[in-house]
Order: C-alpha cells, then sequence, then structure tokens
C-alpha cells in the first residue's frame, strides 16, 4: 500500500465505519479492499476515488444513493460530515466489528409484487368455497379446510432436494458407484447402483393471534391449526394474545372437538388484548432451538399490537435472521382497500419475506407456495 | 483518469464495446485487486459482454459457466467419463490388481473437467471465468461457488488436491430474479450496469452496426427510449436495439415509419401483452412522438 498514506487509509476508514452505521453490509476486509482500490487509481481524480470507493464498497445498487450522499460529505472537498445523515436505520448504530455481515435491511419488495397474483381465482371446483371469507364460514367447511391442511403437508414433506444419495431403487442410475463395482467384476456390470435426490425437510412453526380483534378469523384458521398439525409432523403450533402459549401437543387430539376443549384448558386469555411484541420475545427465550434455516416460521395476526412495537421489531429481526422464511398471513389483507397501516403492522413489515392475505380458503390454498424452501 | 483504466476503456471500444469510466475503473479494480466482479443489471445491457471483451483484450480463453436451477458439482466442477473408464477397463484384461486398475481410470486422463474446475486448471495465462446469471442458480450452489472463489483450489478425492497456478479473472453476472447472499456480494466487487443514456445507446448502435443510417440510428434509439418508459412486462435491452437495427439495415430501411415498425415489432417485443400496448400506441398515430429524440 506504498501511495496510499496513512491519513488516507484513516479517512477510509471512518469513511468505511460510517457506511456501516447506515446499515450498509461491509466489514473490516471491505476497507482493506477500499485502500487497495484507492491506491490502484489516480488520487487527484475526484471521479477515480469515487468510482473505485463504490465498486469495492457498495455491494447491490440500492445503496448506491446513500453512498454518493456519503461520499460527497466526506469527500467533497473538506466540509465538515453532518452527523445528520440522510437515512436513518434504528438499528444500525450498534455497530461492532464482524456484525457488519448482518442483514438489517430487508426486501419486502418481491413479497409485494407476489401480491399481485393472489387475485387469481383458485381453480373452479373449489372457487366457490375458496372466495368465502372466513368470517362468514359455516360449520361444512370444515372437511375443506382438512383437505386443503392435508395438500400443503403433503407439499411440504415431498420436497426433492439439490444433493444425491445412493438408494436401491432410484430415479436416476449411479454411473460413479457402478464402475466402482464394476471394477470387481473385471469391467462386467453385475449390479447398477442408483441415486436419488435427498428429500429437503422443512419445518413450520406456528404463531397464531386469537385476541378479540382476529374473533371472526380465529376459529377457522384454528381448525385450519388443528388440521395441519394432524397432517404433518413437523409442525409446532403456539397461540398468543397477551400470552404466549404452545398447543402442539393440544391439538394433537384425535377429534377436533377434544382438541378444542385441551386448548381452552391450556389458554386462559382468549380474545384478550394482543402483546404481539412480548409473545414473540418469550417465543424466542422459551424455544431458541426451534428455528433454524430449515424452519419457516409464520406468524399469523391482524396487527393490532397494544403492546411496544419496538420490542415487536427487535423479535421479528431475530426471528428473521434465524429462520429460513418469516411469513406474516393477515386476515385483513384480503379485504378491498386495505393498508397495512397500524402501527405494528409497520414495524413488522421491513423484516417479513412473505406478507400475504389469510382471510379465506384461496389465500391459504396460496400459502402452501411460501412454505416449501 | 488513471493511465490504466484509459487503457482499458479505449481498449474495450476498440472491441466493439461502447462502455464508459465506469466500468472501466471496474474491470481495472478487479484485475488489480484480483477480486471477482459482480455485474448486476437489466437484461440486455452488455453484462456478459465485459467478459468477452475482457477474455480478447487479455488474450485469455473465457470459460462461461451458464447457472441454471439444479446446476451442480457434476457439470460445473468435475466428472469422471463414465464410457471411456469401462471402455478401457474391458481393454485391459491382464492380471493387474483392482487397486491398480482403479488407481488407473481414476486417473486425470479420464476426468472430465467442466467449468469451475477447466478454470483453475487451466495452463498458461490465466483464463477469464465467466459465471453467467448466478441469480438463476439455488443458494446451495452459491454457497458452494463462495467456497470456490475463495481458494480457487478444488479437492478430487480420487486425483488429489488441484490449485490453480495464477488465479483466473472472473466474472459473474446476474439479472437479478434472486436476491443474491451478502456473503458472495462481500467476496466480489460490484457493478452495476443501468440501460445506456440516449447518446451512449446511439454510439452503441453506430458502433456495432456500421453501415447503419445516421437517422435510422437516431430513430431507432430514441423509439427504444420511450418504450422504456412505458410499463412493459419485458423492458428492450440494448441487445434489443441492437438486433432491431440490424433487422431494418437487413430491409435497407433509413428512416421508420409505421407499417415497417410494425412489421419488426418483434425484433425488441417478446410479450404478447407488450405487442399489443405498443400497437394500441402506434394506431394512436404515436409513432412521430415515440421515435423523436426528446428527453
Amino acid at each position: 500500500m506504498s501511495a496510499v498514506s496513512a491519513d488516507l487509509v484513516e479517512h477510509t476508514t471512518r469513511f468505511c465505519r460510517r457506511l456501516r452505521a447506515e446499515g450498509l453490509p461491509l466489514g473490516p476486509g471491505d476497507t482493506l479492499d477500499a485502500t487497495r482500490a484507492l491506491d490502484s487509481v489516480d488520487l487527484v481524480d475526484k471521479e477515480d476515488v469515487r468510482l473505485a470507493l463504490r465498486t469495492a464498497l457498495v455491494k447491490r445498487v440500492e445503496d448506491a444513493p446513500l453512498f454518493d450522499v456519503l461520499f460527497e460529505s466526506f469527500w467533497g472537498g473538506g466540509a465538515p460530515v453532518r452527523r445528520n445523515p440522510p437515512v436513518i436505520r434504528p438499528d444500525a448504530e450498534e455497530e461492532r466489528e464482524g456484525r457488519g455481515a448482518s442483514p438489517h435491511r430487508r426486501r419486502t419488495g418481491v413479497s409485494w409484487e407476489e401480491l399481485e397474483e393472489f387475485g387469481v381465482p383458485a381453480p373452479s371446483a373449489r372457487e366457490a368455497l375458496g372466495r368465502q371469507d372466513f368470517a362468514t364460514f359455516g360449520e361444512d367447511e370444515l372437511r375443506a379446510v382438512t383437505a386443503l391442511a392435508r395438500r400443503i403437508a403433503r407439499r411440504l414433506s415431498a420436497r426433492p432436494g439439490r444433493r444425491w444419495k445412493l438408494s436401491r431403487r432410484g430415479e436416476q442410475v449411479s454411473l460413479r458407484r457402478t464402475l466402482r463395482e464394476a471394477l470387481k467384476t473385471g469391467g462386467e456390470i453385475s449390479a447398477l447402483t442408483y441415486r436419488q435426490r435427498k428429500l429437503r425437510r422443512t419445518r413450520l412453526v406456528i404463531l397464531a393471534d386469537v385476541s378479540g380483534s382476529m374473533d371472526l378469523y380465529a376459529r377457522l384458521l384454528l381448525q385450519f391449526l388443528y388440521a395441519l398439525q394432524n397432517a404433518f409432523s413437523r409442525v409446532e403450533t403456539f397461540v398468543f394474545a397477551t400470552r404466549l402459549s404452545r398447543v402442539t401437543d393440544e391439538l394433537r387430539a384425535p377429534g377436533y372437538r377434544d382438541a378444542l376443549g385441551n386448548l381452552s384448558d391450556r389458554v386462559q386469555d382468549w380474545s384478550g388484548g394482543t402483546r404481539i411484541g412480548e409473545s414473540l420475545s418469550t417465543f424466542l427465550a422459551g424455544w431458541p432451538r426451534l428455528v433454524d434455516r430449515r424452519t419457516v416460521v409464520v406468524v399469523l395476526s391482524d396487527g393490532w399490537e397494544t403492546g411496544d412495537p419496538e420490542l415487536l421489531g427487535a423479535a421479528l429481526d431475530v426471528l428473521h435472521r434465524r429462520a429460513g422464511r418469516l411469513v406474516w398471513l393477515n386476515p385483513l389483507l384480503g379485504s378491498p382497500g386495505y393498508e397495512p397501516l397500524t402501527r405494528g403492522m409497520q414495524t413488522a413489515l421491513p423484516h417479513l419475506d412473505v406478507f400475504a392475505p389469510a382471510n379465506d380458503l384461496a389465500s391459504l390454498e396460496q400459502l402452501a407456495r411460501h412454505l416449501s424452501l | 483518469m488513471r493511465e490504466e483504466i484509459q487503457r482499458i476503456q479505449q481498449a474495450m471500444e476498440r472491441e466493439g464495446y461502447v462502455t464508459d469510466r465506469a466500468v472501466a475503473t471496474a474491470v481495472h479494480l478487479s484485475t488489480a485487486l484480483g477480486k471477482p466482479l459482480l455485474v448486476e443489471g437489466h437484461p440486455g445491457v452488455g453484462k456478459t459482454e465485459i467478459a468477452k471483451v475482457l477474455a480478447v483484450m487479455q488474450q485469455a480463453d473465457l470459460i462461461r459457466l451458464q447457472c441454471y436451477e439444479g446446476l451442480d458439482a457434476t457439470t460445473s466442477l468435475y466428472e469422471w467419463n463414465y464410457p471411456k473408464q469401462l471402455l478401457h477397463i474391458r481393454l485391459q484384461q491382464d492380471g493387474t490388481s483392482v487397486a491398480e486398475r482403479e488407481a488407473d481410470i481414476f486417473s486425470e486422463r479420464f476426468l472430465l473437467k467442466r467449468p469451475l474446475l477447466a478454470a483453475i486448471a487451466h495452463q498458461g495465462r490465466p483464463p477469464v471465468l465467466l459465471i453467467d446469471e448466478v441469480d438463476r442458480a439455488d443458494e446451495e450452489f452459491e454457497a458452494f461457488l463462495l467456497e470456490v472463489l475463495s481458494d480457487f483450489q478444488v479437492t478430487i478425492p480420487e486425483v488429489g488436491t488441484v490449485r490453480a497456478a495464477a488465479r483466473p479473472s472472473v466474472v459473474l453476472t446476474s439479472n437479478r430474479a434472486r436476491d443474491l447472499s451478502d456473503a458472495l456480494r462481500r467476496r466480489c466487487l460490484y457493478l452495476w450496469i443501468d440501460y445506456p443514456s440516449l447518446e451512449k445507446e446511439l454510439r452503441i448502435v453506430r458502433t456495432r452496426i456500421p453501415g447503419i443510417d445516421e437517422r435510422l440510428a437516431r430513430e431507432v434509439t430514441a423509439f427504444i427510449h420511450s418504450l422504456r418508459r412505458l410499463k412493459l412486462a419485458k423492458v428492450p435491452g440494448v441487445a434489443e436495439s441492437l438486433d432491431w437495427a440490424q433487422a431494418l439495415v437487413a430491409l435497407h430501411a433509413t428512416q421508420l415509419d409505421e407499417e415497417l415498425v410494425r412489421e419488426t415489432l418483434g425484433c425488441f417485443l417478446k410479450d404478447e401483452e407488450d405487442l399489443r400496448t405498443v400497437s394500441a400506441r402506434l394506431d394512436a398515430g404515436e409513432l412521430a412522438a415515440l421515435s423523436s429524440p426528446l428527453a
């Protein structure tokens, strides 16, 4: 690093630290790259310096505008650095080496685009039922919900992965192994070895809101949870209003009525207020090993948070980083003209992978797509 | 501007790749720092072209790995040449032991080098490795790629470890079909290529299609630029401009007229809905407005 003076190195380091504080995923290695990049360009040419630093430090185009603003304030002719950055993320200030890579910023963009697809009606046979809002559901629809839960469970369990394993009877002949075996018999192939794709195992954790504001939907969603719990073994179900309860075992009952009975013994705060953030924190503290990269976490709630929204944001951030996917189902999202403006929903949105409606069967049918990793 | 960057820009232009300072700087830094270059941008803005031009400039071989869903180590790294192994075993019916025969057929002669291994084991001048549309491969492959890109060495159980004598220049491209992991991004230098400005695109058309009538070139680029402002499903890229201009030249056109545009819509619109949208515009007599180079 011959040509780059100590001053410049220091200035570059400060610049990187600032970018990191703004949420750019930079580590110590990137600072080094930035200095090396400066070493390879013409330092008196400001445009050279800008392009070099941008190439080394901006890792996605969305970060480019922020970079440009900060570059101007840092390198634009000695003007003092403004303390008020243009974009502030509340959690960005905590800055430690090595944590730079943690993805603070979330992309809700994809899921929002996908939302448009939800307008597509379900296949004709199920259409009449599918478009009926859960709020107006009668007794007979239980069977339809059960069938749907089975379909979802089947898709969850039978997803072939990318890796192969040897097997007696598989989809492909494993030439590599077969030839190795053939060596013993002088190149004569006596038996074929097959291989098949390893199944990807997904686990499902459902956190369902059963507070007062969800009353209209709770009954049918519970039926759905019950059906899912009994169709698919790798699902853990929790319900919450002001407190969180694990109901996996309660739901595993021979009949829906038994399950309901178990539930009402176990859960005391049906239809109370909602403390989503607190409930999620309880979940994280009490069952820390339940969520990993192979886990899809589904939060089922309308987002009417009466507790501390900051707690909710923090809990969702942790969940999002640990889980393979974080899905939020909101029954209200299905109603025309609904906008997720409640405080709770606003806090939640940046942390979600998928934000989708859950007010009728058709929307639950779509859910299957988001559940397989 | 640093001399090397200027030289790169000139060399790229010589190879018919119209470029700007940002691209030249990124290519220069990628070489100087020995880091892979991740190029993102809309389809058809010339991402892949960078690697090709780079290979020509460095007089190096271009090794290309086209990514797709389900791409795995046997198609990207190496595979044994089974038919050849089989034949060899059958031909060699003497009394050699199983161990000897095994060592024989699992030697380098029977190894099929897929692009990644080919780039690592390449002899002579280090090649340019193009990993195209990396966003199409699944996340597991991305993790595997990270491993290869950090060490440039591969261990084949039967042969041993193959190490790159000199690191190849690596260019990765992505259309952003899926967001790439931060880990992969951090391993690379980053370049975003936007749609070119009107002047730059005009220069591209002139450079790539030397015989084109000046007026036609202007109208074509202006028309495509107008289209990019419409809400189309498949926005035409530079590649589409070039295809269209090429087609028009083949039809001996010197300027756009409505009939000509209708006949050649297929050159730059690849979606039925888009075809209808643009046809409606033409029906409304908007050709002149669309093909005049206003902002």
